[in-house]
């Protein structure tokens, strides 16, 4: 257990040093400026593009324009920087050679992957947690309301989904030799949950309807419940790819 | 005296390829133990297995009586390992990496400082505040002893830690293994065979994945005692005939001709002598230069791997 705390803050510290922290934060930090920024602007700037003569009447942005902003870019821009950057978390210490002595020092196998896995998971978390903060203060601040309809099971979606990545990440940079064969691993497992989604039977049971739907949740078209199976669907995968990662691992050559 | 490294019927294939064959030997207890061979010849996937780092096809390695299984790493809590070129996070001090090393390994906050402080100073880094990253590559080498000898292994594997330094990061890291030989079993695989002979005190030679032959330096040199005599001559045509003449006598093992020099393998070098000296008065050769070779490491290398 000491051996995975020590190893853990060497990943904090190297995510301070490589700037991986600071990206992290910085983008979703801005993200959470921009989702009620741009839901306040959006009718001003329709308006304005609109050729002459010509008027349109759009209702009056509201809090739910917001969340709605934030659960259009989080999802779209914010995971795929999400995913790049912790693409190589395993290839990186594999290809260098720095595991060789950590490992001959005792440390475990599995105790580098619940550390690298457990930094990944904090910063996304505290990312995360930053930009969503900064929109909610945001909205509070122009619409003056707190109450959004099943927020927090809304939020909880995209985070979980977010961990699930991760754990893609970690598999792919596990058994690839570089972090593009990582990222492109991930990017597979996105892209046959983008397939599987037009199936409407396997749709409600498809991870992705965590990141793709969330806006129903807000508008009051889904209830929580209709999430349930997808929320179940993402937490079996995650452990799937975790303790395949650690199979995987434990017969990789250093 | 205890076997600190068992090593048992060791093989391992890559593909096709046969790296080690039925592998056996044992390295006593606070001794230098140079590990030879040519490239290829299995020596780092020796120690990658004994590191747990690689899977044996067959046999069995214990660490001071203590099974090695691959992929775990209880039994390198007790080693000490040093790459040819090791690598470290170089965004981290030395003192730092250090105490990554010592939480991972187990060892206490107070431990950990005084090992750090007694380490960084027997390698000469105790004054260095730069991180790991601007170090030169002896520097690395230097610091990769240090956190080799942290846990105060019972067993340090060095692989060829000297083949990637100039004469002078050479000798220094010869003279830290040599410092440390007291308190720990040294095993140390490399190219450099006068190195071999500075610091080990035993010696294996591996061979296409065997073991060619092994024991304490003296033995194996008085084992494979070959003197040679080499004998320049100012007369034309005198060393041909010595050439033939000698290379029928039974106590000389062969005659060869380097740069106009007669080089005679012998057992009984009192007799070649004699009988060299009568020859060359017989047929009027006139001796320019007459002198004795003893055994070399690098000659029984040379004689077991070709």
């Amino acid at each position: 257990m000491r051996a995975y705390w020590a190893f853990t803050k060497k990943e904090l510290l190297e995510s301070i040093c490589t700037y991986k922290l600071l990206i992290l934060g910085c983008i979703f930090l801005m993200f959470g400026f921009m989702n009620p920024f741009i839901a306040k602007i959006t009718p001003e700037l329709v308006k304005s593009f609109m050729p002459g003569g010509i008027s349109i009447d759009l209702p009056a942005p509201s809090a739910a324009d917001s969340w709605m902003q934030f659960f259009k870019n989080v999802p779209q821009m914010g995971l795929v920087v999400l995913a790049i950057l912790f693409s190589g978390m395993m290839a990186g210490e594999i290809q260098k050679g720095t595991l060789i002595l950590m490992v001959t020092k005792g440390l475990s196998r599995t105790a580098v992957l619940c550390s690298k896995f457990t930094v990944a998971v904090l910063l996304w978390t505290v990312s995360y947690a930053v930009c969503t903060g900064v929109t909610y203060g945001y909205t509070v601040y122009f619409w003056k309301t707190k109450d959004i309809d099943h927020l927090m099971p809304a939020l909880l979606g995209v985070w979980l989904f977010g961990v699930l990545l991760l754990a893609s990440d970690l598999l792919g940079s596990v058994i690839s030799k570089s972090s593009y064969s990582s990222l492109l691993f991930t990017g597979i497992m996105v892209a046959v949950m983008f397939l599987l989604n037009i199936v409407p039977r396997i749709r409600k049971f498809n991870p992705m309807r965590l990141v793709s739907e969330p806006y129903g949740l807000i508008t009051g078209a889904l209830k929580t419940s209709d999430f349930s199976r997808s929320f179940l669907m993402t937490g079996v995968l995650l452990l799937i790819l975790l303790v395949l990662s650690g199979i995987a691992f434990q017969k990789k050559q250093l | 005296m205890m076997n600190v490294l068992e090593i048992q019927h060791l093989s391992k294939q890559f593909g096709t390829h046969q790296v080690l064959r039925d592998l056996t030997f044992q390295v006593p207890e606070h001794s230098v133990y140079g590990f030879l061979g040519q490239n290829g010849a299995g020596k780092t996937t020796t120690m990658k297995i004994i590191l747990g780092l690689l899977k044996a096809d067959k046999g069995e390695v214990k660490v001071l009586g203590e099974t090695v299984r691959y992929g775990f790493a209880k039994t390198n809590r007790r080693v000490g390992y040093l790459p040819d070129v090791p690598e470290f996070y170089g965004y981290m001090k030395a003192e730092q990496y250090l105490r990554l090393c010592g939480e991972i390994t187990g060892l206490s906050a107070k431990e950990i400082c005084s090992r750090s402080e007694e380490l960084l100073s027997l390698v000469g880094l105790s004054e260095e505040k730069k991180k790991i990253r601007g170090y030169s590559r002896g520097m690395k080498q230097r610091l990769g002893i240090a956190q080799a000898l942290l846990n105060e292994p019972g067993l340090l594997i060095c692989d060829e830690p000297t083949s990637a330094l100039d004469p002078l990061g050479r000798k220094e890291i010869l003279d830290i293994l040599s410092k440390v030989r007291e308190k720990t079993t040294v095993l140390f695989s490399t190219h450099v065979l006068s190195d071999v002979e500075r610091i080990c005190d035993r010696a294996a030679v591996l061979k296409d994945g065997s073991l060619a032959l092994s024991g304490s330096l003296e033995e194996l040199k008085a084992q494979h005692r070959k003197d040679s005599l080499c004998l320049e001559t100012g007369t034309p045509g005198g060393q041909k005939l010595l050439e033939s003449e000698f290379q029928k006598k039974g106590y000389v093992f062969g005659v060869e001709k380097k740069n106009g020099v007669l080089i005679f393998h012998t057992s009984d070098m009192a007799r070649l002598e004699t009988e060299l000296m009568i020859c060359m008065t017989e047929h009027n050769i006139c001796p320019l230069k007459m002198e004795v070779q003893k055994p070399t490491l690098e000659n029984l290398f040379m004689e077991v791997i070709s």
